[in-house]
């Protein structure tokens, strides 16, 4: 699942002009599935660094948008000090996608790290319209 | 600010040790809430603000005219379900440490302080989050976060490298000497030196001065 996922992040980086992109990407801090750099054609500008971390489902019977708040801590962190810029967290459904973006709004307005204007969570069909993505059969044929 | 930061810190330990003077790694609960409410701090004790349970928050109010700090204590544990990947050779694994912090952060903390077992797990942590933070991270985490272990008597930062190594001045000074001495080497002479140069030498120099005063990218037109 998160193979796809990550697939398509992969797919739509590519396809973007000025857009580097790190399947993978590891400064010691822990894992971001796909690092897009956008490389600025100036070379006093930095580059900015868009990290996708797509969230695995945790398979229960009753509730298929289950997810833990400590997986949503240890994504923030590891991204920051993986030097992130920007984080999207990538998940599989939009009730999962909503119960996120508002626990993430919930934090206190007086804390010193704002995380709405650093995390976004986004599901992958909004990421990348399913018209962008092929099917398996489709790519056989564009391989052909 | 550091000043008030430090004399509240060497109260919280003058009365730390002044009301328990001897206690163990075990009662950990019992070093996260003894504290006297006359110097005005309040403790919430397993507290969830709906992204994990923090162990201990002190509501410390310095002054009525600031604002409150308020300290989260977190215990990380040794022995859980991924006791063989979050827990070897005496560290906890960053996987750990990491959510742990964000658990903190995320519940309002202004500081974070991560409870291990004992003082050299306390360091582990510290040393880990300090080394990590030191590659740029936009959040300093070791200014928000560190490792502390309920015997601990002294503070669990880590020394900074230019104590840890005094000769690193010296290091620095050797560098600075040898760039110097290449300047000397290869820049236009002054004085006596200038006027015995040869103009064979002089017309070398002044060649090779301007290849490699061009930026990088110019040089490669020009061959």
């Amino acid at each position: 699942m998160i193979e796809t996922l990550k697939a398509s992040i992969i797919q739509l980086g590519k396809s973007i002009l000025g857009i580097e992109v790190i399947e993978n990407y590891d400064q010691c801090a822990g894992l971001i599935d796909v690092l897009w750099t956008f490389k600025p054609r100036s070379e006093a500008l930095p580059d900015i660094r868009l990290g996708f971390v797509c969230l695995p489902i945790i398979s229960t019977t009753a509730d298929e948008d289950n997810y833990s708040e400590s997986t949503i801590n240890e994504i923030i962190i590891k991204s920051m000090m993986n030097l992130v810029d920007k984080l999207v967290i990538v998940v599989p459904s939009e009730n999962m996608a909503k119960r996120i973006s508002d626990s993430i709004e919930s934090m206190s307005n007086s804390s010193f790290l704002q995380l709405r204007k650093y995390v976004t969570v986004l599901t992958s069909s909004t990421l990348v319209p399913k018209t962008d993505v092929l099917h398996a059969r489709d790519k056989e044929e564009v391989i052909e | 600010m550091a000043k008030i930061e430090e004399r509240q810190y060497d109260n919280i330990v003058k009365h730390h040790n002044n009301s328990n003077s001897s206690f163990s790694p075990s009662s950990q609960s019992d070093f996260l809430s003894q504290l006297d409410q006359s110097l005005s701090y309040s403790i919430e004790k397993d507290i969830d603000y709906g992204y994990g349970k923090i162990d201990a928050i002190w509501h410390i109010s310095l002054h009525p005219s600031l604002p409150s700090s308020k300290l989260g204590f977190i215990k990380i544990q040794s022995q859980e379900g991924k006791a063989d990947q979050d827990w070897k050779d005496n560290q906890y694994s960053l996987r750990k440490i990491e959510e742990a912090i964000g658990r903190g952060i995320r519940s309002g903390c202004d500081k974070v302080f991560l409870v291990a077992d004992n003082e050299e797990m306390a360091k582990s942590i510290s040393g880990r989050i300090e080394w990590l933070s030191s590659f740029g991270s936009i959040v300093r985490f070791d200014t928000v976060s560190t490792g502390v272990s309920p015997n601990q008597q002294k503070r669990s930062t880590s020394i900074p490298s230019q104590e840890r190594v005094p000769e690193g001045e010296k290091i620095r000074k050797e560098d600075i000497r040898e760039r110097e001495e290449k300047f000397e080497k290869y820049n236009r002479p002054k004085g006596e030196r200038a006027e015995s140069e040869s103009d064979e030498k002089k017309l070398g120099r002044e060649i090779k001065l301007d290849e490699n005063n061009r930026p990088i990218g110019q040089k490669e037109y020009n061959v």
